[in-house]
């Protein structure tokens, strides 16, 4: 017995840490942009010692940058991009599954360029391109450079899940009178899901959080996205410490509000298919 | 596995060469555009080019400054790829319980990940900043002096590794987590009837069951560390003294700031080959294609 | 007609979201509706150049907000009286360069520009990109080294000096009784007796950039140290500057316990930070300074007090070189640009200066003697300072250099030299890694070597 409670202390105390270890600097940051100004000059307190209740500093930082303009085109942007990686992730890996298709491993393995030449040195390249087309300085043209991040990924991902499913399922299915494409949506989709939304919540990710293709690409201030709103602030000599936290508090509390009702999809998910990976 | 035959399937066809070429032009025109930028001798992207064919591949190749950020870059690999699967490894196996609350852990626990790097990086700056830093400040109640955290190299490697680790460690102990989770507590059983002890355990079930996972964790991770620019360049902009440039941030200043757009290019490409060596030679150790006879 | 009113939906919105926050209300469904029609916009393929109203687009690196504020207003005013639109894209100084030169490379050219380098007006000149300003330009009389010819030719219509000087507490000077430095064995002594009790005496920059080379090295000019000659071959570590530059090394070794820590991460708005919270005793900016502490540290106002950087003998002083101006891009709007600037430059760039009135210090010898640019509050409230910093113009004893502005005439080597940030590094290898000052310098030449 005696045993057993030391092994559960010990373990509550090194989950404990390991959720210190994460949260303290994100809490250190909500903290600093809820403290008034010349406390952020004075030696720091634990827990804040006066909290300012106008929260000023956000107040300042929507003055400065204009946050539901760049967080509107985060999300917009976000979602455009998840959308796209699914329909060409699963179009790509399910054919290189399903069917006899020469140069698979290169085909694959060729996706992988995408995240080995560093983005600044293909952003202007992009740049280039996009303008050709007549898309530069367009929220579209950032939609499609994330793509390029988040498509290897997906397919990477996908092709895992549709490498073990076994084809029985899909031919009762066709047996039964089911074109392929209805195979396909009858049973594969469904059965794969899990897979599906932890490429979305990837592609998410990496869509948000991306500054250099969205710096290049964009000079609008009506397209900027909020890494770069809040990078821009950096250079700034109207911005303090307070903004900034402020800036990054804003950023941060929405992504843990949504990761918290969607991580258990987020981690079914992984269970279910990237192993196979 | 089959051709092409019915009218779906070669709609599917199309679909698929259609996304494939959309995808393989957005991510490959510009590869050959920037290998093509470094055979040229340029001082900015817009002003008039010499070619100059492999002479920027020789000067860059010679020159020290190319060889040290290859080492930086492969220390600071090797350093934040160690830790993230050593620490996501034990976070893993410590969150592959449940107890109440879990979720929440969970979710604060992936938070980093989350998080654009312009946000880890304020965060970091701000706790090490040098007068009015929480961590500076603590430090130097604990006797330990001011610390130079950006002026002593070695601190400034040890301050990105850090944050590196913190902001990616996250993906590590997921994807662990998610492997844990499927691996059937029979073999736990047999080994424990066995009379295998836990670390025994560990090393004789969970390893080799996780083991296809650590396989693709540590490739891509390897080539996203490798190439992370964001973090060294908001954290340290390669400094003290290029103690931390690696090679994009190296590519970066030659191309954007020294009016050196093909030392740049040239420098970008070669980190493109080493690391294409590298892969291919992990390929050959661990394939792909390991479990294609089932299908 | 159609771009024409989806253009307006986006410049509306950027409008709305610059007025007072309280009051405004972005819904949701018109940014939507916003973000489509711009997407609609740009996939057509049409920037409004083909479209009925002409449209130029003028990149901006003056981010304050009075200064955007200033900007927004005058293309308002603009598009009043010839119903031409000026779009205004902001970003910060850093990184204006190379949004101008992604903008070109990408066929999508900004029609007028931002620039605080005379090396990229002379890369942007070179490569054909600009149109010569001449006619604009010789309208006026102007201080000296700000023009920056090219081949007699003017690319580029500047709209400040930054110069870089030491401002200094001067209470805290009464109450240890100290004097104004003329040598930097002063400097240093009045920087030591001022640091104590967790405040510093002054705050340096040390780092691999341009705050460092912009706040750090008056004291190295003000000895006279010349990097290059007058054709262009390094001379910084000939027997008669690298003494000197030793000299120099030392000398910032001997400040560096006066300073705060973390002075190689240290950027311009630390510096502005440090000081208006009292931090340091000295700290050295242009009229930016006085601008902030008016704003944030009003007591500080009084307490304030300003000299040159002094050099090692007492002899002579210097301040460091800075500036910023507008380009004309070479574009289908060129001739449109042209007007546009013609109007601005004489009915707006007093207004524009306003916004930071003692920081945007007036190139146009003009402005000095114009009875709006004095009717400033702070013009006229900072008279000694204003006095101080016009006598720059006009003094001889006074030595004004920086690093990209080195030799006889704009040239894309001084430029290269200033990238390589050689000297902050030999900085910090005397400060902070217990080099010799005579290594240091050979280190630096060698790397400056590297690139002329």
């Amino acid at each position: 017995m005696r045993i057993k409670g030391g092994v559960f202390l010990f373990t509550l105390g090194t989950i404990a840490l390991l959720g210190m270890w994460s949260f303290f600097p994100i809490y250190w940051m909500i903290v600093s942009s809820i403290r008034p100004e010349r406390d952020l000059f004075k030696t720091p307190t634990f827990l804040p010692e006066t909290i300012d209740w106008q929260l000023t500093s956000y107040q300042n930082l929507l003055e400065l940058t204009d946050y539901p303009l760049q967080f509107m085109n985060s999300i917009v942007v976000a979602m455009a991009v998840v959308f796209i990686t699914l329909i060409i992730s699963v179009i790509i890996a399910y054919v290189v599954t399903r069917y006899r298709v020469p140069g698979k491993t290169m085909i694959v393995g060729s996706m992988l360029y995408a995240y080995m030449f560093p983005p600044l040195m293909l952003a202007i390249p992009l740049l280039s391109i996009f303008a050709t087309l007549g898309l530069s300085d367009s929220l579209i043209a950032v939609v499609l450079a994330h793509c390029t991040l988040t498509i290897p990924l997906g397919v990477w991902m996908l092709w895992g899940f549709f490498k073990v499913m076994p084809f029985d399922l899909e031919e009762a299915a066709m047996v039964d009178g089911c074109s392929r494409a209805g195979a396909f949506f009858r049973v594969v989709l469904p059965l794969s899901l899990p897979g599906i939304i932890t490429v979305s919540i990837f592609s998410f990710l990496l869509s948000w959080t991306d500054y250099v293709f969205a710096f290049v690409l964009v000079s609008s201030d009506t397209n900027k996205t909020l890494p770069v709103g809040l990078a821009s602030l950096i250079g700034s000599f109207d911005a303090r410490w307070g903004e900034l936290m402020a800036g990054a508090t804003l950023i941060a509390i929405p992504l843990f509000l949504m990761f918290v009702f969607l991580g258990r999809y987020f981690i079914k998910g992984l269970a279910a298919g990237a192993v196979k990976g | 596995m089959q051709g092409f035959r019915t009218r779906s399937d070669k709609a599917l066809k199309w679909a698929f060469i259609a996304s494939l070429s959309l995808i393989l032009l957005l991510v490959l025109l510009p590869v050959f555009h920037a290998i093509q930028l470094s055979l040229y001798q340029s001082e900015s992207f817009i002003s008039n080019k010499n070619w100059v064919g492999i002479a920027n591949y020789i000067r860059i190749l010679n020159d020290a400054v190319f060889w040290r950020a290859l080492w930086i870059g492969l220390v600071f690999g090797f350093f934040t790829i160690a830790l993230q699967v050593f620490l996501g490894i034990i976070f893993a196996l410590f969150l592959d319980r449940s107890f109440p609350g879990l979720p929440i852990i969970r979710g604060i626990v992936i938070l980093p990940y989350l998080l654009p790097t312009v946000v880890v990086a304020l965060a970091f700056q701000w706790m090490l900043d040098g007068t009015l830093g929480l961590l500076t400040i603590w430090a130097e109640q604990l006797g330990l002096g001011r610390p130079s955290w950006f002026e002593n190299p070695y601190l400034a490697m040890a301050v990105i590794v850090v944050s590196s680790v913190w902001t990616w460690t996250p993906f590590v102990t997921v994807s662990f987590l998610a492997a844990l989770q499927t691996i059937p507590k029979s073999l736990y059983e047999a080994a424990k009837v066995d009379g295998a002890s836990l670390w025994s355990q560990f090393w004789h079930v969970t390893i080799p069951m996780i083991l296809p996972m650590l396989m693709v964790i540590i490739l891509l991770r390897s080539i996203w560390m490798f190439n992370k620019f964001d973090i060294v360049w908001l954290l340290t902009k390669g400094g003290p003294s290029s103690a931390t440039e690696h090679l994009p941030i190296l590519a970066y200043r030659r191309a954007f700031l020294q009016y050196d757009v093909g030392g740049g290019a040239a420098v970008a490409t070669l980190s493109f080959l080493i690391l294409s060596v590298l892969i291919l030679i992990y390929f050959h150790y661990f394939p792909l294609e390991e479990k294609e006879s089932s299908n | 007609m159609e771009n024409h009113k989806e253009l307006d939906v986006l410049t509306m919105q950027a409008n709305e979201a610059n007025k007072d926050r309280k009051t405004q209300k972005l819904e949701r469904r018109d940014i939507l509706k916003a973000a489509v029609a711009g997407a609609a916009l740009f996939a057509g393929g049409a920037p409004a150049v083909h479209a009925q109203q002409k449209t130029i687009r003028f990149l901006n690196a003056e981010p304050s907000r009075d200064s955007v504020k200033a900007l927004r207003v005058a293309a308002a005013e603009y598009e009043r009286i010839s119903k031409v639109k000026v779009i205004i894209d902001t970003v910060i100084p850093d990184d204006a360069y190379n949004k101008l030169q992604a903008s070109i490379a990408a066929g999508t050219p900004y029609d007028i520009g931002t620039l605080a380098f005379a090396g990229h007006v002379f890369i942007l000149a070179d490569a054909g990109k600009l149109v010569p300003l001449n006619k604009l330009v010789s309208k006026h009389k102007w201080g000296p080294r700000i023009l920056f010819p090219i081949k007699g030719q003017n690319y580029w219509y500047p709209y400040d000096y930054n110069f870089c000087w030491m401002y200094y507490r001067k209470d805290l000077y009464e109450q240890k009784g100290l004097k104004v430095p003329t040598t930097w064995e002063q400097m240093a002594e009045n920087a030591k007796a001022l640091t104590g009790d967790g405040k510093f005496g002054v705050a340096q920059p040390l780092g691999n950039n341009a705050a460092a080379q912009w706040m750090s090295l008056g004291y190295m000019w003000a000895d006279g140290v010349k990097m290059l000659d007058d054709n262009f071959s390094l001379v910084i570590d000939n027997p008669t500057n690298k003494p000197k530059v030793m000299a120099y090394f030392d000398f910032m070794k001997k400040l560096s316990p006066s300073m705060p820590q973390g002075m190689t991460q240290a950027l311009f708005g630390t510096v502005l930070s440090q000081y208006s919270s009292g931090q340091v005793a000295h700290a050295p900016y242009a009229g930016r300074l006085m601008e902030v502490i008016e704003d944030k540290a009003p007591d500080l106002v009084s307490k304030t007090g300003f000299f040159m950087y002094p050099d090692s003998a007492g002899k002579g002083q210097a301040i460091n070189h800075g500036y910023d101006g507008w380009v004309v891009l070479n574009t289908p709007m060129k001739d449109e640009s042209l007007k546009f600037m013609e109007w601005f430059t004489e009915n707006q760039y007093i207004n524009f200066l306003h916004s930071a009135p003692l920081h945007f210090q007036p190139p146009r010898l003009d402005v000095y003697d114009d009875p709006r640019w004095r009717a400033h509050p702070y013009v006229e409230k900072h008279a000694d300072l204003v006095e101080f910093m016009k006598s720059f113009l006009t003094r001889k004893d006074v030595i004004i250099r920086s690093v990209d502005t080195e030799g006889p005439r704009v040239d894309l080597r001084p430029a290269k030299m200033f990238e390589t940030f050689a000297i902050t590094e030999g900085l910090q290898n005397v400060v902070y890694n217990g080099m010799s000052s005579s290594d240091a310098v050979d280190i630096m030449a060698k790397k400056y070597r590297t690139v002329l």
